[in-house]
C-alpha cells in the first residue's frame, strides 16, 4: 500500500456527526424558524456546516502506508502533513462502529508520546482492516530490526507471533467487576450539583413540601437516586466491557472490548510506563482487583483515568500469576511491601492531615447550618478513616534492581505501581523541619502518564527508607 | 559520580533582589488602581489599605528571605544525573538522570542576560525542573552533555 488513499465514503458519516455535534444548535434555530425569514436565511449556512463542509475535511484526509513510515495529510485551508516512523508510534487503536462492522471497515487512531493533548495524531474514520494490519506489521518489524531497513521493506508478513496469554471475562468476574464499580458516585455528585443549580423558589417549595414527609421518605428517595445511578453505570459497564478480551502475541498486548463500538487497542511491551493494581472500597471487601497499563497515549482515555485496563477483576492470590504471562518483568508472586512503610508511631501523622484538611470546611458549614452539625461531623470521621487508610496501605519495596513496586491508599482506593526502573522519570524526596527532627521523609516517584505526569507520593516514610529508593535510583538509572 | 553540591552563582542574589523591587513597583501600580478605584467608584478603603500592606510587606519578605533562600539552593551536575535541592523549611530533593532528560531550554531575561547567567530548564518525558541560574559557560556545558548522550545511540526509552 504505497498509494496515497481516503478513507471510505462512510467515513463522511463520521465528519458529519463531529458537524453536528458542534453546530447542533444551528439545526434547532433553523427548526424553530422554519417560517420566519431569517431562519430561512441560516439555511445556507446549514448546507455549508453540514454538507459542504464534511465533505470537504473527508477529501482533504489522505494516508499513505510505506514501509518507513505512516503518511497522514489532513486539513483544508492549512494542510497538516504527518509523516510517524513506525518505532515511535504508542498505541494503535481501532475501533469499530456497529454500523461499519457490515462494510468490513473500522476507525484507527494512531498515538505517538508527543506532548500533543489530547487528540491522535492519526484519526482515519473508515478503513479496511488490513491498514492496521500493515501498520502493525511494520510497526514490529521496526520494533526488532531497528535500523536494518532491508527486513522492513518485505512487505508480506514475517513468521506470525505465537500467541503467548490470553484472557477473556468470564461470568463471575464480570458480574463482580460492574456490580462493584464506584463511578456512580461522580454522576452522584452531579445530581447534587444540579440540586444546588435549581432556583431558590423551587427548593424552598420542595423543603416545604419535604416537611410534610418523614425522614424516611427522603432516605428511600436518596438511595432510589443512588440505585439509579448505580444501574446506569452497570449497564454502560456492560456495554463498554462486553466481551472483553486481552492477548499477548509476540511482543505487543492487544485489548479488545465493547458492544456497539468494538475497540481494540495495541501497544508494544516496551511502551508500558507502569502497571497498576487498583482497588476501590467494594472491590476489597470482596477481594479483587484491576490491573492496569498506564501509557504514554491518550488511547486508552475512555477507560478509567487513561489507563488500559487488562484484566479487569483478578482474586488478590491469582493477581501476579495472571499479569506475570502478559508483562514479563513482574513479580511471579505478591511482593513484600513492608520495606516502605509509615511506622506505628507515626500513622497518627496521615490521620492529623485528612483532619485539618476536612476540619475548616466543616467549621464553615457548621457555622452557616448549625442544624446539619450531625452530618458534617459525619466527614471528621470519614476524614479520620481515609488517614488511617492511606497509613497503613503506604507500602513498597525493591524487587531485584530494576523493579520498584509502591502502593498507595487514596480516597478508599488502594493502588499498587509496579515501575520499571527504566521508566521512573524522575524521583523526590521532601522533608519539612519537623519531619527533620523526626528523621521522617516524604518519597515521590514520577512517571509519564497518558501526556500529563504521574507522582506517585508515599508520605511519612522513615528517612531511611526514602533515600534508600533516591540512592537507588541516582545510581541506577543511567 | 559524587560530585559536591554547588550553589547557584552569587550574583543571583543581586538579581533576586531586582526582582523584588520590581514586585514593589507591580504591587504598588495595583494598589494605585485600588486607590482610583477607591476615589471614583467608592470602593471600600480597606481594600486600598491592605493592598497597601500588601505591596509594602511582600517585597520586604521576599528581599529579607534572599540569604536564606540563596544558602539552601543546592545544584550538582555529574555525568549520570542533575540533582536540585531547595527550602529549608521544606526541604526538595530531586533527581533526574541525564539518560530521562528530553530536552534542556536555556532562557535568560534581560537582567540574567546582564549579569551572564542563565535559568535552565530540564525536562523529563513527564516533569520540568529549573535550575532559576546557572553561569552560561556551566548551562552550555550541561546542554551539550545531555545532548552528546542524546546522539550516543540511545534507544527510544518511551
Amino acid at each position: 500500500m504505497t498509494k496515497t488513499k481516503r478513507t471510505h465514503p462512510l467515513g463522511l458519516l463520521d465528519h458529519l456527526a463531529k458537524s453536528v455535534k458542534n453546530w447542533w444548535p444551528l439545526l434547532i434555530i433553523i427548526l424553530a424558524q422554519s417560517q420566519s425569514w431569517w431562519g430561512k436565511l441560516l439555511i445556507p449556512a446549514a448546507i455549508l456546516i453540514f454538507v459542504i463542509w464534511p465533505l470537504i475535511s473527508w477529501w482533504s484526509i489522505s494516508y499513505r502506508v510505506t514501509p518507513t513510515a505512516l503518511e497522514f495529510h489532513s486539513g483544508i485551508l492549512v494542510r497538516h502533513h504527518e509523516h510517524i516512523p513506525y518505532a515511535r508510534i504508542q498505541t494503535v487503536q481501532r475501533k469499530q462502529w456497529f454500523y461499519l462492522a457490515p462494510f468490513h471497515l473500522e476507525e484507527v487512531s494512531v498515538e505517538t508520546a508527543s506532548h500533543e493533548d489530547g487528540k491522535p495524531e492519526v484519526r482515519l474514520a473508515a478503513v479496511t482492516p488490513d491498514v492496521a494490519a500493515l501498520i502493525e506489521h511494520y510497526r514490529q518489524a521496526a520494533n526488532t530490526v531497528p535500523t536494518d531497513s532491508s527486513t522492513a521493506n518485505s512487505a508480506e508478513p514475517v513468521i506470525a507471533p505465537a500467541v503467548q496469554a490470553t484472557y477473556a471475562l468470564t461470568t463471575r468476574p464480570r458480574w463482580q467487576f460492574v456490580l462493584t464499580s464506584t463511578g456512580f458516585i461522580p454522576i452522584l455528585l452531579v445530581a447534587l450539583g444540579i440540586y444546588g443549580k435549581l432556583p431558590h423558589n423551587l427548593i424552598e417549595r420542595l423543603g416545604s413540601d419535604l416537611a410534610h414527609l418523614s425522614g424516611l421518605f427522603l432516605i428511600i428517595g436518596g438511595l432510589a437516586i443512588a440505585v439509579a445511578a448505580w444501574l446506569f453505570t452497570v449497564v454502560m459497564l456492560l456495554i463498554r466491557y462486553f466481551h472483553f478480551r486481552a492477548t499477548r502475541i509476540g511482543d505487543q498486548i492487544q485489548v479488545a472490548k465493547g458492544l456497539f463500538q468494538r475497540n481494540t487497542i495495541t501497544v508494544p511491551l516496551q511502551r508500558i510506563q507502569a502497571v497498576r493494581f487498583k482497588q476501590n472500597v467494594f472491590r476489597q471487601w470482596i477481594g479483587i482487583q484491576t490491573a492496569q497499563l498506564l501509557l504514554a497515549s491518550r488511547a486508552a482515555a475512555e477507560d478509567n483515568n487513561d489507563d488500559l485496563v487488562l484484566l479487569p477483576a483478578v482474586t488478590l492470590p491469582q493477581s501476579y500469576t495472571a499479569l506475570r504471562p502478559f508483562v514479563d518483568w513482574t513479580p511471579a508472586t505478591s511482593p513484600d511491601l513492608s520495606a516502605l512503610s509509615v511506622t506505628n508511631g507515626r500513622r497518627w501523622l496521615l490521620v492529623r492531615n485528612a483532619l485539618l484538611i476536612a476540619v475548616v470546611p466543616v467549621a464553615i458549614a457548621t457555622w452557616f447550618w448549625p442544624t446539619w452539625n450531625a452530618l458534617f461531623d459525619l466527614v471528621l470521621v470519614i476524614a479520620f478513616g481515609q488517614g488511617l487508610f492511606a497509613a497503613n496501605n503506604t507500602g513498597g519495596s525493591l524487587v531485584g534492581h530494576k523493579l520498584l513496586v509502591l502502593r498507595t491508599g487514596h480516597w478508599w482506593t488502594r493502588e499498587t505501581y509496579l515501575v520499571p526502573l527504566a521508566k521512573i522519570q524522575s524521583v523526590r524526596l521532601r522533608q519539612s523541619i519537623w519531619m527533620k527532627r523526626t528523621h521522617l521523609m516524604h518519597l515521590t516517584v514520577n512517571v509519564r502518564h497518558g501526556n500529563r505526569n504521574q507522582a506517585i507520593a508515599l508520605r511519612y516514610l522513615t528517612a531511611n527508607q526514602a533515600e534508600s529508593i533516591y540512592d537507588w535510583y541516582r545510581t541506577n538509572a543511567i | 559520580m559524587s560530585q559536591s553540591q554547588h550553589p547557584l552563582p552569587n550574583r543571583i542574589k543581586l538579581i533576586w533582589g531586582i526582582s523584588a523591587i520590581g514586585s514593589l513597583l507591580v504591587l504598588l501600580v495595583v494598589t494605585g488602581l485600588f486607590w482610583l478605584a477607591q476615589t471614583y467608584w467608592d470602593w471600600a478603603a480597606w481594600l486600598t489599605v491592605t493592598m497597601l500592606v500588601v505591596a509594602i510587606g511582600e517585597p520586604i519578605i521576599e528581599t529579607a528571605l534572599i540569604p536564606y533562600r540563596y544558602r539552601f539552593t543546592r545544584y550538582m551536575i555529574s555525568d549520570t544525573a542533575v540533582e536540585m535541592q531547595a527550602g529549608f523549611i521544606f526541604k526538595k530533593r530531586v533527581a533526574i538522570p541525564i539518560a530521562r532528560v528530553q530536552n534542556v531550554t536555556l532562557n535568560a531575561g534581560p537582567l540574567l542576560q546582564w549579569r551572564k547567567l542563565s535559568k535552565v530548564t530540564v525536562a523529563t518525558a513527564s516533569t520540568t525542573h529549573t535550575i532559576e541560574g546557572l553561569e552560561l559557560t556551566t548551562a552550555e556545558q550541561l546542554r551539550d552533555q545531555i545532548m552528546q548522550l542524546a546522539r550516543e545511540a540511545r534507544h527510544d526509552q518511551n
